[in-house]
């Protein structure tokens, strides 16, 4: 490994990761037996997603920076989304609207023939000119992996060319069951060609992982002076160039950083922080003194952490007695699912049960780093029914149906309508900085409070609503019945 | 009307199969057979002889320049005795997909109904292994049934005809493809006929036809053309005559059961080096 070579492992492969359980929460955290999983293929899939969409949530986003997609034009239909998304979340985070700027190359039947790469020159060349950007992204693709276009040299006599940084991400989609190889596919092509080793450090500045989020973490981390940097999307191409310099490197979700810290800090010297993510009481109290403990704030961290706990404490307490003994079942990625369980387990929730969308069964930081499944069973206890699914929704299905949830509080939203049709209240945690910290617990138990308002409704729409499954799945017991067949 | 016989040859590479295919199809003419020849293989020297040089620009050359809207005279050029040639050819050497390349010229090919009623035959000429889809495509969906695969004695002669009939028998479910035989192109390795027919019979099928060793060959190769037009009254022109009457006359299309490389190495021990102890001679 290391930044030498064109490609990261995917994560089938560097940190073993699975893509369906069914069980306890603690048996998948148990290092005796995590030799025991191991990375199968589904027999039956319902749905699925693809690593060059995962890249395209960092690339797409950086500003002054532009992609060419080198692929055929249906790889690059979720374009339009994503330039309302960049416009959307740029006055969110309080910045100026800006737009994405993406080519895609377009090949065709002729191209997988006789090589694409005239193609991508093309695109690349058209992409510089019509945008002026200050780095170029290129996307490879399953038919441009598959014939084998030399992406690596095209975009090195691009870059000598044009003078701007031409990035390599090799996200092809064929390469990877877990579709977050694809953050790990942009990140690589970043610290290979747009960040710089440190001209000096910023004692003050802590990079933040993220993906398009308002701008939670200026007030949470301006407790103890310091900023954040928020990482990658919406940030600019300059800025990027400059992570090097932070003083320490966290995320909001360890799935998302657990590659760019962890090489951050074994090639620049950028300490990742090793408590799980800021979200839920305890856990932001531990990630606080960490960061406290990198940047030279000891001596006021326990006074802000004492602070926070009663400033926070009366809304808490409200919120607690209507939320108490709620069951809350939660679905989203590995591992944010954990961050949304701390949060819960403070508002006095019961969690009936957690999925996440795969499981790193390690992470690229073992040695140092803390297992967030195994950091949520420590501080919630046990959760007994854990499964991993990579969607699904016919298996999800019948998961939520066996757990009779109150509410649910997933990440995606194909999945509230999976809520809605079951009857069930459905949080959208689209926005995950908007749950962090201290506020963040108070957020999120509003919010659920205010969605507890909407079981009438969504009583009605289930009375109305018909599943497409036949009778023969619909009365079969184990969602995983062609797992274990 | 007889019904056309699509074959497909296959072989390692630089067996012979391209002069094998082309002087049996000059042996086909000649027996008043009418014959189409698609090369598939990015080299595009499937039909040089027949052309009488390399003239001929491939299908994917003339789609590259010139798009689809082309008539089926720019890639269909008639040869020797009114044989029709076709080269598929490929892309630029190190790019590209040159089995995507075969599937996109046959389907061309198809489209611009190059299979014409009066074709007793359509063979291709595929290079070496069958590496990947691209170049199982003659033998895909129903298009040649009939396999011949070019060897010699040679042990890696053997071993890729072995991989190749791994291939058939990958198509010979579906697609209803058989193995018709082998044609052993000489190469005057010791007992050659008895280890390819032993070879043959173990791989369920038989050894064709012995096409023995002959310079003359390469003298018609030289002058771009095949034996039989070359020098027609020669014992090696009598060769591939009777070659193409063991083709007209084959009847037995059989699934090949491909033997394990252990099996394989047993059959040559026994026949290919049972006397090279006392028989080794530089």
């Amino acid at each position: 490994m290391g930044l030498q070579q064109s490609e990261v492992p995917v994560r089938e492969n560097r940190l073993k990761s699975i893509i369906y359980y069914s069980g306890n929460a603690a048996a998948l955290t148990d290092p005796q037996k995590a030799d025991s999983f191991v990375h199968k293929e589904r027999s039956y899939s319902q749905c699925s997603d693809c690593a060059q969409m995962c890249a395209g949530t960092i690339t797409y986003f950086v500003r002054n920076a532009a992609v060419v997609v080198h692929s055929p034009m249906g790889c690059f239909a979720n374009t339009p989304v994503n330039d309302t998304q960049f416009r959307n979340a740029s006055l969110e985070r309080g910045q100026d609207p800006d737009r994405v700027h993406v080519l895609c190359s377009n090949i065709s039947e002729n191209d997988t023939v006789y090589g694409g790469i005239r193609k991508l020159q093309k695109a690349v060349q058209e992409c510089y000119d019509r945008f002026r950007p200050e780095a170029i992204f290129v996307h490879s693709s399953c038919a441009a992996g598959i014939v084998g276009d030399d992406i690596e040299d095209t975009a090195a006599d691009m870059e000598k060319k044009l003078g701007v940084p031409v990035v390599p991400v090799y996200c092809e989609g064929f390469k990877s069951k877990i579709w977050s190889s694809g953050f790990d596919a942009a990140y690589h092509g970043i610290l290979r060609k747009i960040v710089k080793p440190a001209e000096h450090r910023q004692k003050d500045l802590v990079n933040i992982f993220n993906f398009l989020g308002s701008d939670t973490f200026t007030p949470l981390l301006g407790k103890i002076g310091l900023r954040p940097n928020y990482l990658v999307p919406l940030a600019s191409v300059e800025t990027i160039s400059h992570m090097s310099e932070a003083a320490c490197s966290s995320q909001i979700c360890e799935t998302l950083g657990t590659y760019v810290t962890k090489e951050l800090e074994d090639n620049y010297g950028v300490p990742k922080v090793k408590t799980p993510a800021p979200f839920g009481i305890e856990w932001t109290d531990n990630w606080l003194r960490e960061i406290a403990g990198y940047t030279g704030k000891e001596n006021i961290v326990e006074e802000v952490i004492r602070t926070e706990h009663e400033r926070i404490r009366p809304q808490l307490e409200e919120l607690r007695t209507v939320l108490k003994g709620k069951k809350v079942y939660i679905f989203a990625g590995d591992s944010y699912a954990h961050n949304v369980g701390s949060i819960v387990r403070d508002l006095g929730m019961e969690l009936v049960g957690m999925t996440t969308l795969h499981h790193d069964m390690h992470s690229d930081s073992s040695e140092t780093g803390k297992d967030t499944l195994a950091e949520l069973v420590k501080l919630y206890g046990d959760i007994e029914h854990y499964t991993v699914c990579n969607k699904q929704p016919y298996q999800v299905k019948k998961i939520i149906e066996e757990l009779r949830p109150d509410v649910m509080i997933v990440r995606h939203m194909n999945m509230t309508i999976l809520g809605g049709k079951l009857g069930i209240p459905s949080l959208l945690e689209g926005e995950t900085n908007i749950s962090a910290g201290y506020d963040g617990v108070i957020t999120t138990g509003k919010r659920i409070r205010n969605l507890m308002e909407t079981r009438g409704i969504l009583k009605t729409l289930k009375e109305y609503n018909q599943f497409p499954y036949s009778k023969w799945w619909t009365d079969q017991e184990d969602p995983f019945y062609f797992e274990k067949k | 009307m007889a019904e056309l016989r699509q074959i497909a040859i296959y072989g390692k590479g630089g067996i012979g199969k391209s002069t094998t295919t082309q002087n049996l199809t000059a042996g086909l003419v000649k027996a008043g057979k009418k014959v189409m020849v698609v090369g598939c293989d990015p080299k595009a020297d499937s039909t040089r002889l027949l052309l009488g040089g390399l003239a001929q620009k491939t299908v994917l050359d003339t789609l590259r320049e010139e798009g689809e809207d082309i008539d089926l005279e720019r890639i269909v050029k008639t040869g020797y005795g009114g044989t029709r040639c076709v080269e598929s050819g490929g892309p630029e050497s190190g790019v590209g997909c040159a089995g995507r390349g075969i599937i996109t010229s046959i389907g061309l090919l198809e489209s611009k109904g190059a299979y014409t009623d009066d074709l007793d035959y359509v063979f291709y000429d595929v290079l070496g292994d069958v590496v990947c889809g691209g170049f199982a495509m003659p033998i895909r969906e129903g298009k040649a049934k009939e396999i011949y695969i070019v060897a010699s004695g040679e042990m890696m002669a053997l071993y890729a005809a072995n991989n190749i009939a791994k291939g058939i028998k990958r198509y010979a479910g579906t697609g209803g493809v058989r193995i018709g035989g082998i044609i052993c192109n000489s190469r005057n390795v010791d007992h050659e006929r008895d280890l390819l027919r032993a070879f043959s019979k173990e791989l369920g099928t038989k050894l064709l036809y012995f096409v023995p060793r002959d310079n003359i060959v390469q003298h018609a190769e030289i002058h771009k053309k095949t034996v039989i037009e070359y020098a027609p009254d020669s014992n090696q022109a009598k060769e591939y005559e009777n070659l193409a009457q063991a083709v007209i006359e084959n009847r037995d299309f059989t699934i090949p059961t491909p033997m394990t490389q252990d099996r394989l190495e047993e059959i040559l021990v026994e026949y290919g080096l049972m006397d090279l102890a006392d028989d080794y001679k530089i």
